[in-house]
């Protein structure tokens, strides 16, 4: 983590401009009364990605289950990022964890919220003083909701679901905007951590670009870093390697060459 | 037979030149031997008196005196019993022995150690990086690091500092922090 010479301060976060941009509002004078509806619908049907890193995550079975029962409110758990709504972090992240959950939070769909649950995502908690834990979680991706606490009762966990749904039907909970708008910021404080030639599988720019919420924030002096030392993006190649499976298949070719 | 074992055992260490042994409960054996007979120790710990297991080895820091201790603790499951061999290491240059040829998970143990401590072992297979796969800052387990140093230069902090709590405050309630345990931008706000 000595990284940190190599790469410049991001400094102080810059203010954004909340809400929808004046050239992006629709002419349909119906717009409105679908956004309401379609928010709301949104702010009832959640899924929810816990990356328990931490003892929070004890927390959470009481509160899925029958005693609190969060499905009553339209939040089910979910096996995958890419089908998530809610990224929830439970505890302390360490530097190597924070890695993974930068990943996992750059392969979701927008909208995407981020909750943060315990009194470490906010300051390092009980681990403030030590080395290999990440203290401010929105430092490295924003966050909609703090539940502070340690750890907090799943009547708190209930409660800040509640605040983050109010938020969605309100229209409020736009943070993951902050990242494409900003993103230059918090790619300055994840390169810190993760040195100069950090980057994901995930292409932010143009994701920006696609949710047209591009701005002069989104660049800066870490993005032309990334850009320095960025190795294109590949698709995965597909490869199947069950040896008899092989067999089989040459097998078959050198039947059909022979015919 | 167990006790017969835990006799046997008493008298062969208490026979040995150059070690310092002491009992510190039925199962449990002190031994602190000079850091060039430990590994003849091992070797004959695990040899001969059925301590087959080397369940960790940990490392201590005394930088006052200048030295890294180690502690190999070794089990048997034939006595039952947990022999903790300690050996001391000038601090610099900090290099010592691997004894991996004797129990082959030391290579972990001392793999950790050297991530932590900074600590080389001559002979150990692979001593690259282990846990901290992101670090290449000094060694973060020895007494001269100050991880309170480092997070303040790697890491920022946010207040919480609500307007209703500030009623409270003003009322003379709140939660009361002395200004010397103050760690976060409240201080810096204070002092300017």
């Amino acid at each position: 983590m000595t990284h940190i010479d190599q790469v410049p301060t991001p400094g102080a976060p810059l203010p954004v401009e909340i809400g929808v941009k004046a050239g992006a509002a629709r002419t349909n004078p119906f717009a409105r009364v679908f956004d309401e509806l379609v928010r709301f619908a949104q702010s009832r049907s959640l899924f929810m990605l816990h990356y328990c890193t931490g003892c929070g995550a004890v927390e959470l079975p009481p509160a899925m289950t029958s005693r609190f029962d969060m499905e009553r409110l339209g939040i089910q758990p979910m096996v995958s990022p890419r089908q998530a709504d809610i990224l929830l972090i439970t505890g302390y992240v360490s530097v190597k964890t924070l890695k993974r959950v930068i990943l996992t939070y750059e392969q979701m769909n927008s909208p995407k919220y981020v909750i943060g649950i315990c009194s470490c995502t906010v300051n390092g908690g009980m681990y403030w003083q030590s080395y290999a834990t990440a203290k401010k979680l929105n430092d490295y991706m924003p966050v909609d909701i703090y539940i502070a606490g340690c750890m907090p009762r799943p009547e708190a966990v209930i409660e800040g679901l509640r605040g983050l749904i109010e938020n969605i039907r309100t229209g409020r909970a736009d943070a993951w905007k902050d990242y494409y708008r900003r993103y230059d910021y918090y790619l300055g404080n994840q390169q810190r951590l993760f040195g100069a030639d950090w980057q994901t599988s995930t292409d932010v720019i143009a994701e920006a670009r696609h949710y047209d919420l591009f701005g002069p924030a989104t660049l800066g002096a870490h993005t032309a870093l990334l850009e320095q030392h960025q190795r294109p993006l590949e698709a995965l190649e597909m490869r199947i390697e069950i040896p008899e499976l092989m067999r089989r298949r040459s097998r078959s070719d050198q039947d059909g060459t022979a015919q | 037979m167990t006790n017969e074992l835990t006799t046997w055992l008493d008298t062969l260490l208490a026979e040995l030149d150059g070690i310092e042994v002491r009992r510190t409960s039925r199962r449990r054996l002190r031994v602190e031997v000079a850091s060039d007979a430990l590994p003849a120790l091992l070797e004959l710990l695990r040899g001969r008196a059925s301590f087959v297991h080397l369940s960790a080895i940990s490392c201590v820091d005394w930088i006052d005196a200048g030295q890294f201790e180690l502690v190999y603790h070794c089990w048997s499951y034939e006595i039952q019993s947990l022999v903790s061999v300690h050996t001391r290491i000038p601090r610099e240059p900090g290099v010592y022995i691997s004894v991996y040829d004797i129990y082959t998970p030391a290579a972990f143990f001392e793999r950790d150690i050297h991530e932590m401590f900074g600590v080389w072992f001559e002979g150990s297979p692979d001593l690259s990086r282990f846990i901290l796969t992101e670090w290449d800052g000094p060694p973060p387990m020895r007494k001269d690091f100050d991880s309170e140093a480092w997070v303040n230069q790697h890491f920022g902090w946010q207040d919480y500092h609500p307007d209703w709590l500030k009623d409270l405050e003003a009322r003379g309630g709140g939660i009361a922090v002395p200004p010397n345990e103050q760690r976060f931008s409240r201080r810096t706000v204070d002092e300017t």
